[in-house]
């Protein structure tokens, strides 16, 4: 008898650690936590929909500005994308539809960071040594007074 | 002595073919007993850890609806040839991801290098382009390597993260859960390649995702997506015919810090042996 009590206080403790451990597992442990690995799964799905893309290619940008996508593809800036110089389509057209005017750089120095001769651009790329290429200073000179930023010509 | 205690003058042979039977029977002894409880108790554990695990094992297969992350295994290859450091990777990225200023997820650096010296630059991480630049020695080769998170299939960022925040996906992106990041840089540290860093908003760790919101949806990452030059490809070792997929297969790929073993999935074309 004297045993058996011993037994039965063990069997007792044991079982409420058992209920307390599961218990606490279950509020602690995210849902889907462990699915596929040491990691919340839900996660998945929350980066997928984490915001909407703000970049849309050049091929959206087309869809209303025919003319100047044409021109674009058939000049040496085909490869190009409208974005790199008129910024992401998400600032331009906004979720709710309504357009608003897209910062644009207009000054040399859009096409400076690709057509300044600098050291480390590789050498057939298109470059300008700008104190040669304009007269006085370089700063407020602006490029698209003589060249056509959708269909450059040297 | 006390002759009820039938302890613990027990010889080693006798208490050594105790069985489970005899140790709960009234010869036993309470090592015997304690001994059953605690092994009996870890079964039981493991049990019920067993349990919940097999009954998380019927889980919905893929995220979302109309993507199956099965079906795609990302990968990404940079051509350092091509790159003119123009930086309008990194300006798209800063854009599309709302990176925190100050900060990059991914940038370039520009490698001058001549016989007795060479110069390592990244204004900013190549945001606003680069400036003319003078060294005081002879340079023989110059180039710019854009950089980023590599993506390591067996990355030492998510193994030394402490809470599981850190994991890579199926479709082989790595990406940090920031619900349960606590923001201990462990991460930061462990990454080899610098692509880590800790948000001063949310005071998580942020990287590169491979911009998985675009990549799920069928579009390509903000990066690739702007790269005037083809530096920069993204592509699916699943699809056949996948340009990137032809390149790894057959042209002299290179990775980043190979030595360390972390197995980067993001590939080079044309990588000097300056660049680490």
């Amino acid at each position: 008898m004297e045993h058996a009590r011993h037994v039965f206080r063990v069997a007792f403790v044991l079982v409420v650690v058992l209920a307390v451990v599961s218990l606490a597992r279950g509020f602690l442990v995210p849902k889907s936590y462990g699915l596929y690995g040491p990691y919340r799964y839900d996660n998945v799905k929350e980066q997928m929909n984490a915001r909407t893309p703000a970049y849309a290619g050049a091929g959206a940008c087309g869809e209303c500005h025919a003319d100047e996508f044409k021109k674009r593809a058939a000049g040496s800036h085909k490869t190009v994308n409208c974005e790199v110089c008129h910024a992401a389509l998400a600032l331009h057209v906004k979720e709710d539809g309504t357009v608003v005017a897209p910062p644009v750089d207009r000054s040399f120095t859009l096409c400076a960071r690709c057509h300044r001769k600098i050291i480390g651009r590789p050498v057939k790329f298109p470059q300008v040594v700008l104190e040669q290429h304009v007269e006085g200073p370089v700063e407020g000179k602006v490029c698209l007074q003589c060249h056509d930023p959708h269909s450059p010509k040297p | 002595m006390d002759p009820k205690i039938d302890e613990p003058h027990v010889s080693a042979p006798e208490a050594a073919p105790a069985s489970a039977a005899a140790a709960t029977g009234p010869g036993s002894t309470r090592r015997d007993f304690l001994s059953l409880a605690i092994r009996l108790s870890g079964g039981a554990m493991v049990l019920v850890a067993g349990g919940s695990a097999l009954g998380g094992g019927a889980a919905p297969k893929a995220p979302g609806e109309a993507y199956d992350w099965e079906e795609h295994l990302y990968a990404y290859l940079i051509d350092t040839d091509k790159c003119i450091g123009c930086g309008s990777c990194v300006r798209a990225c800063k854009t599309e991801n709302q990176v925190p200023d100050g900060f990059v997820r991914t940038w370039i650096e520009r490698y001058v290098v001549g016989m007795e010296d060479s110069h390592v630059d990244s204004p900013n991480g190549g945001i606003d382009g680069f400036p003319p630049l003078q060294v005081g020695f002879i340079a023989t080769k110059s180039f710019f390597v854009p950089k980023m998170c590599n993506h390591c299939r067996a990355t030492p960022c998510i193994q030394v993260c402490p809470v599981g925040a850190s994991y890579r996906t199926k479709d082989g992106a790595v990406m940090v859960d920031g619900d349960r990041c606590i923001g201990c840089g462990y991460c930061v540290q462990a990454c080899p390649y610098g692509s880590r860093f800790i948000h001063p908003a949310t005071h998580t760790a942020s990287k590169c995702t491979w911009c998985y919101h675009r990549i799920t949806k069928g579009l390509k990452p903000a990066c690739v997506t702007v790269c005037p030059t083809g530096t920069r490809q993204f592509g699916d070792l699943k699809r056949e015919g996948d340009p990137v997929r032809h390149a790894i297969e057959h042209d002299h790929v290179a990775i980043m810090q190979g030595h360390l073993l972390t197995e980067p999935q993001c590939f080079y074309l044309h990588l000097d042996k300056e660049v680490r």
